[in-house]
């Protein structure tokens, strides 16, 4: 009594069986390839906005010779005051409460015998500074005119240089 | 068994669009993700940044160029830039600034900028 009358209708469902494994297996693929995506997005959008707000005190604020902020106080060696002006720049936020962004400022420079140094200007500003935490690295490039205040094996003792600003910026 | 009824076949035809379409739909959730991900790659990998920086280094040190060149100081400041850069930043940098010309009336120094980080090779001729 076999009878292959129904055939079409065996075919149509191995062929949806096929389409809902398909779709279902395309899902779940997807969520596994969401966290490895969000993970760079903060990391660029922090980035940004610490090359802005160094850009930003790197403008002087008056038109002529005048000197940046930051030239300012990398000149004087206040590196302490550096990042507390840097991060009050980073965390202000219209309307809302203040964002909880942490950094650290370090600077280098090129010692008399032609090596670079790179040496901390400021101590971490979260106290639980570990060592571990996702850090992006900012830099600018700044121009004194005379010897930066306690950087004491700058390459000679007069004269203009150029430095680089690096800020470690982390979300705590 | 024997008497077949094909009436409702549409409805199992329905279905069948329902599935390709949602098949259609997971596969631009899948490839949505995929594309967020390399962009933010992207985006971080290339030296945007640094190059602004370098640029607006240059042009403080031409803007300082007079001075710098009577106390003889223009080859100090350059290798700062070019040590610096090598050894913080892993870029391959140079900049060569030529002597001020006429360029439509102005008096501007033409600048060549290069800059090669092993992935990006950025290069700039300006009058500045």
């Amino acid at each position: 009594m076999v009878n292959d009358a129904g055939q079409l209708y065996t075919m149509e469902g191995v062929a949806a069986g096929l389409i809902m494994l398909l779709t279902a297996y395309i899902v779940i693929s997807t969520t596994s390839i969401y966290t490895t995506g969000d993970t760079h997005i903060p990391d660029m959008q922090l980035e940004q906005l610490g090359s802005d707000v160094l850009a930003m005190m790197d403008t002087p604020d008056g038109d002529g010779d005048g000197r940046s902020r930051l030239t300012e106080l990398i000149g004087a060696g206040k590196g302490e005051m550096l990042r507390n002006e840097f991060l009050a720049n980073c965390n202000m936020r219209t309307e809302d409460p203040d964002d909880n962004l942490q950094a650290q400022v370090f600077l280098s420079y090129r010692r008399t015998d032609g090596s670079v140094n790179t040496t901390p200007l400021s101590s971490p500003s979260d106290p639980g500074f570990t060592g571990r935490e996702n850090t992006v690295r900012v830099t600018r490039w700044v121009q004194l005119t005379g010897k930066p205040s306690g950087i004491l094996d700058i390459r000679n003792n007069t004269g203009p240089y150029a430095v680089l600003v690096e800020v470690l910026l982390w979300r705590a | 068994m024997a008497r077949m009824n094909e009436e409702g076949q549409w409805i199992v035809l329905m279905g069948l669009l329902v599935a390709v379409a949602l098949f259609f739909l997971a596969l631009i959730v899948n490839q949505s993700a995929l594309v967020g991900q390399t962009t933010a790659e992207g985006v971080l990998e290339f030296p945007k940044n640094d190059i602004r920086d370098l640029r607006s280094a240059v042009f403080d040190y031409i803007d300082r160029y007079e001075v710098l060149q009577t106390h003889g100081h223009l080859g100090d400041v350059k290798t700062d830039i070019v040590e610096i850069s090598l050894e913080r930043k892993n870029a391959v940098v140079n900049f060569t600034v030529g002597e001020k010309r006429d360029v439509s009336g102005r008096q501007l120094h033409p600048v060549t900028i290069h800059y090669n980080n092993g992935v990006t090779e950025y290069d700039e001729t300006v009058y500045y």
